[in-house]
């Protein structure tokens, strides 16, 4: 929400204008002009916001993923129905509307209920994927414009070929591998007739073990010079331990770099130099104690060494946090993250899973005073250089909560409290300069398989400045308060008034 | 060529055996030998259909926005194609079936029992000179349980709502919501059944593995003359004996939770997730303490047979005793026991408590000792050898370039502090690919261009053999060692698509690299199918010990007989690696050549190490 978001609306809609012929274009900006002054534009950028923190794990434009793909859903249905499925789909299939059982038969699995939307909220939602159901159709119909004649049936054939080229394809390969297979053949016969090979295969492949062996060796340093400098373990790490882990994972690699250097280049050189050739013999050579010792003995140095560096790291890293750290509560669910903020006593208030989805989405005691002031955010926000304790809850299954820039995991298991503690030294907007990316977002991605949208289960943390992050706590308003709860969805409260809720009006307005 | 003329000699004297029937001889063997082809092809086919999948979820990965519709005559309704532009995509739910089918495939069906159950049953009691295995009839259940497993989890490919998705180490709670997840119905229902049967051969099967190695070795026989193969087979069948049963139970467990509302693994689940009564009271983390118990020893599992296979196969090759044969023993006993006590290492962060997790990482690091020392004994076992490239030495060799490069990346993961950012990651993908996929897969291979003229009486064609290893040793690196890098970028496993996080975009051009070593991986492969079943029928055939082995099993004759040897069993009188004894003027002294002066009484007789 900090890019104006006037801005924001004003590329969105000329970077639209643009993909459209121009026949259309006339259409399109009477057409968004009259949306303009409605002010349902607004709504879209609103649903944009509310897509993406409810929807889009679950579904996108285009694509199914676990629900539908919601290209033009708005011809599908009327908005009225879509309310009423949005809400609480299984309410509707219960009526025994035709269409609801049908969709919930194909795609077996239950719609989360949005009770706490607002209708206007759904609306909003609706408007921007009816906006972006436009903005699909008229890339489409850019792109087909330049052969008019072209029709569905074209393509469908333009496609059986394509699949008939491709079955041609795959018997033109398996023809040509069974030509070859019957060269060998011959090539053997041949040389069983001769008695000797008719290629030397010897020395071919002595040729290519060094070659290959020692290159591959070349190679996967030139890679590592390529490929090692685009990992996250290149960039700064943005914790504290982070750099310990960091320096563990460099000496680890000086000494298994060095070992595979080695042992590779040996093996291959080996294979080639010792491969057999006339009247060569081998040195009859069974054993040596000494050679074992020695290589049973150096390991174990290394390995130890290894070892203590690890468990110093481990036990630091795992150490009670000192009393006073600010505790977080992350709380995982299908497919998405929801943080919970204590508030103001920094105590944050019970839960129970009994009473999840009921009062509120998280499952909070209201009745606790201590979550009287708790708040809850879809994006993470935690001040520069303050200990921070994540206490990880999950409503369903296991979810991993992973933060490659602050080199931070720990797995979101049903039923099991979990929690990591860490201290976050690098701001958004610093590691943005430093990695010179204006774009760039730290990320909690799920790491644990968890279902159809695991890959899309992620959401952005920010690190503040002190200031920055006051002034963000300051915005955020209780989410668990009797009053409130019973209106508006725990995760979304920065984003609306809560009166706002039931009413029609646009929010520009509020703005 | 005076070989084969003693084969007619034992073909004749094999007459006096009753007649079998097409039954007895091909489908309920009790023969060893024929038991070991049945597990060797349900597992190269099982293997086939594990390879497809990964070619499908590869191109998902590196072209994610390929059009897919022409899968749909074989994946039907998980391509769902889009009705006016004739798109075709991949389901996200069937991506997370192929990856979970793929790996319980690979890691089961392939090698544990298609590469354990086939050399132990051809090895065992060829190699150490019995008839047959201790109970025959055991054998062939347990042959009968595996395939019966392997029908059923292929049956589970064609349920409703999809064959089990929740990955191959099926964590409840996913694996046990069907709300969660629509593969977690009778997908999973049947993916447990597959593995309870598949449990119940390999204990069938270790049993006799034992029995037979312990009781029924020929004359001379001593376990400090064992091949290195025998051994490895020994320790496998004793890690699995110890450590299925745990998972047997473990899959009961998670039986129950997911048939009989018990809450073994459940805790906090909301009704909505159960469709009943709410379950608390249990532990996810339990679940994964039981896998891991069997989860661990498995990658041994794996990985012993494909090592010991490749002692053999290097000795044999380089025409020199396996170096340090003691010391590979003893490393090979370190691993098997170490094995049984470092599963948590797969746990770091599961919410164990973390004092666990340092003594799991003493532990774990402790078993690339005897790692190291297996490597350095192959290198040395080289160095200075008269180095012939049969087909299955290119693959030995490969073999242990991948236990480097894979026992490599092991000392980061195994290392608590950096797993905390590795775990999950491409990164682990990469490493156990190579150090128990690529490796036991090339140890399997190694074995079957070794053991093909035993196992068919024919051999395989050696340039097709050669092909075949060069491309799938490049595209196995080509494939797994960039993951390495894309790990350490923080890419999660098991990601219908990359594309949730700009930063990840870098890796599109990688992926799309690996994809297409995957593809050349699988082309790979053709030629080897072709290769395996044309020289089955119609391969040159076989002299009785086309490698010059020492090892028991090239004295019986090239015809299969019941019994394995038509007189009696051959003793013993030497360690199986006297290759290029400077007593003897061959460069090969089969094990069943006594010294000079030993007879069948003085068997305390023991190799002499020659001062050199």
């Amino acid at each position: 929400m900090r890019k104006p978001f006037k801005t924001h609306t004003f590329t969105m809609i000329s970077n639209f204008c643009m993909s459209l012929n121009p026949k259309r274009k006339l259409t399109f900006l009477i057409a968004s002009l009259f949306l303009f002054l409605s002010a349902s534009a607004q709504n879209a950028t609103e649903g944009e916001k509310l897509f993406k923190d409810n929807c889009q794990s679950c579904h996108a434009i285009n694509d199914k993923v676990v629900g539908p793909a919601l290209k033009d859903v708005h011809k599908r249905r009327d908005e009225a129905w879509l309310i009423k499925w949005i809400k609480n789909s299984q309410k509707v299939v219960a009526s025994g509307d035709a269409y609801a059982v049908e969709i919930f038969k194909k795609y077996g699995s239950v719609m989360t209920p949005f009770e706490s939307l607002s209708d206007g909220q759904v609306k909003s939602i609706l408007a921007y994927v009816k906006q972006e159901s436009e903005k699909v159709t008229a890339t489409v119909a850019v792109t087909t414009s330049d052969s008019p004649t072209s029709s569905v049936a074209d393509k469908l054939s333009t496609n059986a070929m394509k699949s008939n080229i491709n079955w041609l394809l795959i018997m033109v390969v398996g023809l040509l591998f069974v030509v070859i297979f019957l060269v060998f053949n011959i090539l053997e016969t041949v040389g069983r007739i001769q008695g000797h090979d008719v290629v030397n295969w010897s020395s071919i492949n002595g040729f290519l073990l060094l070659t290959i062996g020692i290159g591959g060796v070349a190679l996967s340093i030139w890679e590592f010079m390529v490929h090692a400098p685009l990992t996250v373990s290149a960039q700064k790490p943005a914790s504290e331990h982070g750099p310990g882990i960091d320096n563990m994972f460099n000496i680890t690699l000086l000494f298994t770099g060095i070992v595979f250097i080695i042992t590779q280049v040996a093996l291959f050189y080996f294979a080639w130099k010792y491969r057999s050739k006339k009247n060569s013999k081998a040195y009859f050579y069974s054993h040596n104690d000494k050679l074992e010792y020695a290589w049973t003995i150096v390991p174990a140095i290394v390995l130890t060494i290894l070892v203590i560096n690890g468990l110093k790291n481990w036990n630091k890293i795992f150490s009670k946090p000192a009393s006073g750290t600010a505790n977080v509560e992350v709380y995982a669910y299908q497919f998405g993250w929801t943080a919970r903020y204590p508030g103001g006593d920094n105590k944050l208030g019970k839960h129970d899973f009994r009473q999840i989805g009921k009062s509120n989405a998280l499952g909070v005691l209201t009745e606790d005073p201590n979550s009287a002031d708790d708040f809850t955010s879809s994006e993470i926000h935690l001040p520069v250089n303050k200990p921070v304790t994540f206490k990880f809850r999950a409503k369903d299954v296991i979810h991993s909560a992973y933060l490659p820039h602050f080199r931070v995991q720990m797995n979101v298991v049903p039923g099991l409290p979990t929690e990591f503690t860490f201290t976050p030294t690098v701001t958004t907007a610093e590691m943005r300069t430093e990695l010179n990316n204006p774009k760039f977002d730290y990320a909690l991605l799920c790491n644990k398989i968890c279902g159809a949208a695991h890959y899309r289960m992620k959401v952005t943390v920010v690190i503040d400045s002190q200031a920055e992050y006051d002034k963000w706590v300051a915005e955020q308003k209780p989410a668990f308060t009797k009053s409130v709860t019973e209106q508006i969805p725990a995760a979304k409260i920065q984003v609306t008034e809560p009166n706002q809720a039931v009413s029609n009006k646009p929010l520009a307005s509020v703005k | 060529m005076s070989h084969d003329h003693s084969h007619e000699a034992h073909g004749h004297a094999h007459v006096h055996h009753h007649e079998e029937n097409f039954i007895t001889k091909y489908v309920f063997s009790q023969d060893h030998k024929m038991i070991a082809k049945q597990f060797l092809i349900t597992g190269i086919v099982m293997g086939v259909l594990g390879m497809l999948m990964s070619m499908v979820f590869r191109l998902q990965l590196g072209f994610p926005d390929m059009d897919m519709a022409f899968l749909k005559p074989f994946l039907g309704k998980w391509i769902s194609v889009d009705d006016t532009t004739g798109f075709g995509k991949l389901d996200p739910n069937f991506y997370l079936a192929l990856i979970t089918i793929h790996g319980t495939i690979m890691v089961f069906f392939v090698l544990t029992a298609g590469l354990s159950g086939t050399f132990s049953n051809l090895l065992i009691p060829l190699q150490c000179g019995a008839r047959d295995m201790a109970s025959p009839f055991l054998n062939m259940l347990s042959y009968w349980f595996f395939f019966l497993s392997s029908l059923v989890m292929f049956c589970s490919l064609f349920v409703e709502d999809g064959p089990a998705s929740p990955g191959w180490t099926v964590y409840p709670p996913l694996s046990a919501l069907p709300k969660a997840l629509p593969g977690s119905g009778t997908g999973m229902t049947l993916w447990l059944i597959s593995m309870i049967f598949f449990i119940v051969s390999a204990l069938l099967g270790g049993m006799n593995y034992i029995t037979t190695v312990l009781n029924m070795r020929t004359k001379g026989m001593k376990m400090s003359r064992m091949p290195l193969t025998i051994w490895a087979f020994l320790l496998t069948a004793v890690l699995g004996l110890l450590s299925f049963p745990v998972l047997f139970g473990g899959s009961l467990l998670l039986v129950m939770d997911r048939s009989f509302g018990t809450s073994f693994y459940l805790s906090d689940i909301p009704v909505e997730l159960t469709g009943g009564i709410e379950r608390t009271g249990g532990s996810p983390v339990l679940f994964q303490h039981l896998f891991w118990f069997l989860g661990h020893p498995e990658v041994y599992i794996i990985l012993m047979p494909a090592l010991g296979i490749t002692s053999e196969v290097i000795a044999t090759n380089s025409r020199k005793p396996i170096f340090g044969y003691r010391a590979m023993i003893i490393s090979l006993l370190g691993i098997a026991f170490l094995s049984f006590i470092v599963w948590a290492h797969h746990m770091f962060i599961t919410g164990m408590n973390p004092f666990l997790g340092s003594v799991f990482m003493v532990t774990t690091l402790i078993i690339a000792v005897p790692s190291a020392v297996k490597t350095f004994n192959y290198l040395t076992t080289l160095w200075r050898g008269n180095i012939q490239f049969t087909p299955a030495m290119m693959f030995a060799i490969g073999l242990v370039s991948f236990f480097i490069a894979g026992g490599l990346t092991g000392i980061f993961l195994g290392n608590a502090a950096l797993d905390i950012n590795l775990h999950d990651t491409y990164f682990v993908v990469a490493h156990f690919h190579i150090v128990m996929g690529s490796a036991a897969i090339f140890g399997m291979f190694s074995g079957i261009y070794h053991w093909f003229p035993k196992l068919f009486r024919r051999h395989m064609n050696k340039a097709a053999g050669y092909v075949h290893f060069w491309l799938t040793f490049i595209s196995a690196y080509g494939v797994f060692f960039p993951m390495h890098f894309i790990g350490l970028a923080g890419v999660p496993r098991r990601y219908y698509a990359n594309t949730a996080y700009e930063s990840f975009d870098v890796w599109m051009d990688v992926n799309q690299f690996i994809t297409i070593c995957a593809l050349l991986g699988g082309l790979a492969q053709v030629i080897f199918l072709i290769n395996f079943f044309y020289s089955i029928r119609k391969g040159r055939k076989s002299e009785q010990n086309p490698w010059k082995s020492n090892t028991l099993e090239w004295t019986a004759p090239v015809e299969h007989l019941h019994g394995n040897w038509p007189g009696e069993i051959p003793t013993v009188y030497r360690w199986p690696y006297d290759y290029s004894n400077p007593n003897y003027t061959e460069d090969f002294v089969p094990q069943n050549v006594p010294h000079e002066g030993q007879t069948d009484e003085n068997q305390e007789f023991e190799h002499p190490h020659p001062t050199t």
